[in-house]
């Protein structure tokens, strides 16, 4: 075990204004950039049935002119400033985020404080991004991974608003008007819904001022609906997908806990110890010994509602994907058996403990993960403070009642996405053998960024890139920060 | 705009075998990155033998003279490193605290690997698989045929990981023969970035790597590439929802003379950040015929030319106005200068965020290598600034004209009819 130091919590400098407007201000001046990340609490939980991907794509019209700031003017002053923006939206929440160099970059308050309630939506520019959109969701339903998820998850949620994908459904994305997304950015948009991260070379005195300048004049937005809570699940939910694809891949899904809450952290451990790495269980049993299997990744999804941990895998052709399934439960039953062994914890948290020094490597690194840390928990950013001895405090024997408590194959949802020339004969053979065995899942290593991204189910503004051979990496990255 | 100057602290050794030593200094950070890059290219595989380099790569963490596959693997991560080989060597990025350790690791697995028979049985099966599923994405399909179309012969046209069939053929002893032959030390780069002095870096550098020793074979002569005369224009359907679109030709390499004035004409027609290129305005914001969309010709240069490529992911309904689009932008830039503040803000852009690109250590070491393999000097990003802001706008013409050919275009577009 090498000896890591880590700074987990920087030295934080809080705004906090009189209209729910929290801002967090971390000077770090080894080179002279800033980033910015706006982070609102709203994403594609907060959309009702007929509106679906309102969110996602109102991140785009975001862009698209505000009161202060033309058509096209939010690109161009960032880029002719040397900087990069970009957003995200996922089922919890839509970031928007700016890179700048540090003598510019008090342009991206001004813009972000524009476009928190003066986001023009004209009704051209809507039709026209409209299509833009829709071709995203074209692009994505071709990825051999997003449909197959989305099944997947919308079994496992069926009454929460997880249930519907981020990017929406087509036809309720055709139908949408600008009229219903004014009035979900209406009711949605406001510095109560808003959290602010800057991190980078600045003068936090003068950032203070300027952050009260621009937003504290701003009129609060309604407060977050809680959503449903989804009913506990009674049994094994199982589909298969038929795909143009030439590969059988499986996701496996299993509704959890939220983020922040202790279990999440056992949860991540156990994720490690099933798949993220060469020497999980999963990648030793269905890559190395049975060679079933090409890729396995294992997911600890967590979100402000209960979310889910999820099991992905590639089968080699010609594989038998029963055998797969039934690997995979025999190893989650030696999981929640056996626990995490105490050598492979030490290894993990190591892991996870690296993997959290990289995620503040850049300004916007840090910048995002005070964000996601003070969106997305119960105490805010300051639990950053409390992780890693989170980490340090879980033992065999909680690692094995929180396997126990959620692997379970009655909150199982097994999808198989089958090729198409193939799926008849797996129908036919797929209506379940009903397991015997009690326990559950199990799952092995570091899948396909397009499996994770996909799984990640956050869509970005821009382009994706560059693919790499799963499994390639001892990867310690997690999805925490 | 005030310019953003910035310059880093390179220190560099140059052993009697051949290879080069670089250490950047990255003060206040908690993280560290070592970088192996030996002189071997993809090119340099027998012809008999096409994927072998790609599977040398894919296969250095699979075991060693020390380690078996899992307990290099373990190695690694009770570092907390994240190692990764590749052709032509390897990376590993490590809590600063692992950092001697971890380059050690990364030489052992560079330099010692023993590609054991299971574990080369194993990584070609997930190759062969990877091969097989890749076949059913048209953008890797449409990308590959482009490609093959404009390299022709030369092995640049072939895919480096070979077909189905090259895979299946490789045993472990070809993989150990190629290591044998090209993983020598001759006009090789080790270069690590990290929170440490320049000559602490250096002797552990040379501590670690200086008995990696061994005369340099010479590389098999490329053949010349040239401008195909026409082009062609390929249509590959597959059943999906979208096309993509691959348009282009040859390209140039990075050390030609016009590659500062070509990257400035890049972003004004079809490269950067947000929507501020014309052909992301055009295609994607005014036509809204797409979600990705891209043309450059500076990125892909390399050591060998690189190619002029647009591209876009469209409904097949959209294809024919795509190409229009491409070609009518390739056109006008060719022939009309640039308003003096489109180029002004490309300048101002590129000018600007560079300095992005420094901030992970990774990026740091990678860009030591480039600095010295493309003669750049270390110096190269303080003069970067004043190489764009020399760019006028005649040159974007002059370069559109002399390095885009919209009459030799090669067109290929794999996915839905």
């Amino acid at each position: 075990m090498t000896d890591m130091d880590i700074e987990m919590l920087p030295e934080v400098d809080v705004v906090e204004l009189d209209n729910g407007f929290r801002a967090l201000l971390v000077e770090r001046s080894s080179l002279p950039v800033v980033a910015s990340v706006l982070w609102y609490q709203v994403g594609s939980r907060d959309e009702h049935t007929g509106e679906t991907g309102v969110s996602h794509f109102l991140e785009h019209m975001m862009f698209k002119g505000t009161d202060k700031f033309g058509k096209g003017e939010i690109d161009l002053q960032t880029s002719k400033m040397g900087g990069s923006n970009n957003a995200f939206t996922d089922t919890d929440s839509t970031a928007y985020y700016f890179s700048m160099a540090s003598d510019r970059w008090e342009t991206a308050l001004e813009i972000e404080a524009s476009r928190m309630r003066g986001c023009l939506l004209d009704p051209v520019e809507f039709e026209s991004e409209k299509k833009v959109v829709l071709e995203e969701l074209a692009m994505g339903e071709d990825e051999p991974w997003r449909p197959l998820y989305q099944v997947c998850e919308s079994m496992m949620f069926q009454t929460h608003s997880y249930h519907h994908p981020v990017i929406g459904y087509k036809e309720e994305l055709e139908r949408l008007g600008p009229d219903g997304m004014r009035a979900y950015y209406e009711r949605n948009y406001g510095p109560n819904r808003a959290c602010l991260t800057v991190v980078g070379a600045i003068d936090k005195k003068r950032t203070r001022a300027r952050i009260k300048k621009l937003f504290g004049g701003i009129a609060r937005a309604e407060d977050r609906k809680i959503p449903i809570r989804e009913p506990k699940q009674l049994g094994e939910r199982r589909a298969t997908v038929r795909t143009p694809h030439s590969v059988t891949r499986l996701c496996m899904g299993f509704p959890t806990c939220r983020m922040g809450e202790r279990d999440d952290y056992a949860l991540d451990l156990i994720a490690h110890d099933l798949g993220n790495s060469k020497n999980s269980r999963l990648y030793r049993r269905l890559v190395v010994k049975d060679q079933t299997v090409t890729d396995v990744s294992v997911l600890n999804e967590v979100r402000q509602d209960p979310g889910g941990f999820f099991i992905l895998c590639e089968l080699h052709p010609g594989a038998d994907y029963r055998k797969v399934e039934k690997a995979i439960w025999e190893e989650v039953d030696a999981l929640t058996r056996e626990g995490v062994a105490e050598r492979d914890l030490k290894r993990i948290r190591t892991q996870i403990r690296s993997s959290f020094l990289f995620q503040g490597e850049t300004a916007l690194d840090m910048a995002m993960k005070l964000a996601r840390f003070e969106a997305g928990t119960e105490n805010g950013f300051s639990t950053l403070a409390e992780v890693l001895p989170t980490y340090d405090s879980m033992q065999r024997r909680e690692l094995r009642d929180v396997a126990t408590k959620y692997l379970q194959p009655d909150q199982a949802t097994v999808v198989w996405g089958v090729p198409a020339a193939v799926a008849e004969v797996a129908g036919r053979k797929a209506p379940a053998k009903k397991r015997k065995t009690k326990k559950v899942a199990a799952k092995a290593r570091p899948a396909k960024k397009a499996a994770k991204k996909a799984a990640k189910k956050s869509v970005t503004k821009k382009k994706p890139v560059a693919k790499k051979r799963a499994g390639k990496k001892s990867n310690p990255g997690r999805k925490k920060s | 705009m005030s310019k953003q100057t910035v310059s880093l602290s390179i220190g560099e050794r140059k052993l009697k075998s051949g290879l080069t030593l670089l250490a950047v200094h990255n003060p206040g950070v908690q993280t560290y990155a070592c970088v192996a890059s030996i002189d071997v290219r993809m090119a340099d595989e027998d012809l008999r033998r096409p994927g072998v380099a790609n599977m040398v790569g894919e296969c250095l963490d699979e075991g060693t003279s020390k380690h078996d596959s899992l307990g290099l693997s373990s190695a690694a991560e009770n570092l907390g490193a994240m190692m990764d080989g590749n052709h032509r060597g390897g990376v590993v990025m490590c809590p600063a605290t692992s950092q001697k350790k971890a380059t050690a690791l990364l030489r052992e697995m560079v330099l010692e690997p023993s590609f054991p028979a299971r574990e080369v049985r194993r990584v070609q099966s997930e190759v062969i698989s990877e091969i097989q599923a890749e076949a059913d994405d048209p953008r890797t399909v449409a990308a590959r045929r482009f490609r093959a179309e404009i390299y022709g012969d030369h092995p640049l046209g072939r895919p480096s990981q070979g077909t189905v069939a090259d895979v299946a053929a490789i045993k472990p002893k070809h993989l150990r023969d190629f290591h044998k032959a090209w993983f020598r030390p001759g006009n090789g780069y080790i270069a690590a970035s990290g929170p440490f002095e320049l000559e602490d870096m250096l002797d552990r550098l040379e501590k670690t790597w200086g008995g990696f020793r061994g005369a340099s074979p010479s590389h098999l002569p490329l053949p010349e590439l040239a401008l195909q005369e026409a082009g062609c224009n390929v249509h590959l359907p597959m059943s999906r929802e979208q096309v993509h679109v691959f348009l282009g030709h040859l390209g140039v390499r990075r050390n030609h003379p016009d590659f500062y004035r070509l990257s400035v004409m890049d972003h004004i027609l079809g490269t950067g950040p947000g929507f501020t290129s014309r052909c992301s305005r055009k295609l994607r914001d005014e036509m809204g015929l797409c979600y990705s969309v891209s043309a450059g010709i500076a990125g892909s240069a390399g050591e060998e030319p690189g190619t002029f490529t647009a591209y876009i992911g469209t409904s097949a309904e959209h294809r024919e106005k795509a190409v229009d689009g491409f070609l009518k932008e390739i056109r006008t830039i060719r022939e009309t200068v640039p308003s003096d503040s489109e180029l002004q803000d490309v300048k101002d852009y590129l000018t600007g965020s560079f300095v992005f690109a420094l901030e992970r250590n990774s990026n740091l070491a990678a860009y030591a290598i480039r600095a010295r393999r493309f003669d750049l000097g270390f110096d190269f990003i303080e003069r970067y600034p004043d190489l764009i802001e020399s760019v006028t706008a005649e040159q974007i013409r002059e370069v559109a004209h002399k390095h885009l050919h919209p009459d030799r275009l090669t067109i290929i577009s794999a996915g839905a009819s």
